[in-house]
């Protein structure tokens, strides 16, 4: 039986290969050859493709640079989501490499949050994981924190530091021995084919009579579509970090185990494909 | 939930017209209100959020340098999925209890969502009208009555 500390390695360490290729429209000096890199999924776009924009950028003049973005097939891809969310969403039933198209131009305001520094992944990294603490812990964790914790929390994660990070977020697992979990779960769900970007709701982790809810009773309160009909077939993969949880999972065994760094669970609801 | 939304047309010193589009959702995450809002020129063209201070009243800029609203950073509409500008929320227990007690003390009624947007919004050019105090205290003078 693995240990469940392997699973936050496993977790830690996935990577998805993907192939970055320069929009076609793109103005260059000479052709761009496409770029391969193995995207951790843990971590945000912005900050993992440093190589990919300077590979880019050799064959482009200085003037047709503007804040680099990526899109998939026409989609826009949101840096703020978590990759591996990203790639689940939008291509876990496709062929690898994942094929990226990288831009230049023509920055899509109305879809993308501006990233023009590290700094704004942080702000935003931190701004998640205060907002976890606060349904787990009403705060009181990541605020009797120091900043320097608050830093190394953000350092393991920019460094790919899996000891460094996971010495801080333990402290963020943690709760009080008289309860059976946190105070409420933190989760978003997410359908690419809704308008409503997410689905995020208050949810505790046991009920009312002391059982641990599962992953399957925060899907029928908040998300019933997600699950089949009772003599229906399903079709809809509900996945976490590339793998469908079985639905009997607890939800506070989840919360501990497969979050994100952000400490959130991101959950894709996706169309089950028909081969 | 989005609780009110509402566009009001703003013009700047270069006698240009923009657009402010405000919206007040609940974040059950921190249980309080919280103020997203985004400015356009009238073809779309998005401003900046230094663009936007600039265009906050000067006599409001130095003591809102001091304020508790903590910062203005960009975010995803949790709804509509597009980009907003948000004040983050995490500070506004902190002063909305100091307003809470006060009036408790004498023994008033308040509207949370006009005092909470009463002081949150000029930071981000929201005026609200006095309207909305005189509204407050009229079901003050009711309550009383009774």
């Amino acid at each position: 039986m693995t240990d469940d500390k392997d699973v936050l390695r496993d977790v830690w360490f996935g990577r998805i290969p993907t192939c970055f290729t320069l929009y076609q429209d793109e103005i260059t000096e000479r052709e761009a050859e496409p770029y391969y890199l193995l995207l951790p999924r843990i971590s945000y776009l912005t900050l993992v493709t440093d190589k990919v924009k300077k590979h880019f950028q050799k064959v482009m003049r200085q003037e047709e640079v503007s804040e680099i973005w990526f899109e998939y097939e026409g989609t826009p891809l949101k840096w703020h989501y978590p990759i591996g969310l990203l790639f689940d969403l939008h291509a876990s039933n496709t062929a690898l490499p994942w094929c990226i198209t990288v831009h230049f131009k023509n920055f899509p305001e109305k879809d993308l949050l501006h990233c023009h520094s590290k700094d704004v992944i942080e702000a935003h990294f931190m701004a998640c994981i205060k907002e976890a603490d606060a349904l787990k812990h009403k705060s009181q964790v990541i605020n009797e924190m120091q900043k320097k914790d608050h830093k190394q929390l953000w350092m393991g994660l920019q460094n790919d530091k899996f000891e460094q990070f996971w010495a801080i977020n333990r402290k963020l697992m943690e709760y009080p021995p008289e309860d059976s979990g946190f105070r409420y779960i933190p989760f978003r769900i997410y359908q690419a084919t809704t308008e409503r970007p997410f689905i995020q709701k208050l949810f505790r982790p046991v009920d009312s009579g002391g059982q641990l809810h599962t992953l399957g009773d925060l899907l029928k309160d908040v998300c019933p579509s997600a699950l089949a009909p009772e003599d229906g077939e399903k079709k809809t993969q509900v996945m976490i970090h590339g793998i469908e949880p079985m639905l009997e999972t607890p939800l506070q065994w989840l919360s501990e185990h497969m979050s994100y760094p952000d400490n959130f669970l991101h959950i894709s609801i996706i169309p089950r494909p028909t081969d | 939930e989005s609780l009110d939304d509402s566009q009001v047309d703003g013009v700047c010193a270069t006698g240009e017209v923009i657009r402010y589009e405000y919206h007040v959702l609940y974040s059950s995450s921190y249980q309080v209100p919280v103020l997203y809002f985004r400015v356009c020129f009238l073809d779309g063209r998005a401003l900046t959020l230094d663009e936007i201070w600039k265009s906050v009243h000067a006599c409001y800029q130095a003591r809102l340098l001091e304020g508790p609203w903590d910062t203005i950073t960009q975010q995803e509409h949790p709804l509509l999925g597009q980009p907003f500008f948000v004040l983050h929320p995490c500070r506004t227990n902190e002063f909305m209890s100091a307003v809470l007690t006060s009036s408790r003390k004498e023994n008033r009624q308040t509207n949370y969502i006009a005092s909470w947007l009463s002081i949150v919004g000029p930071v981000v050019g929201l005026n609200l009208s006095l309207s909305y105090a005189k509204l407050a205290s009229e079901q003050n003078t009711e309550a009383d009555v009774i």
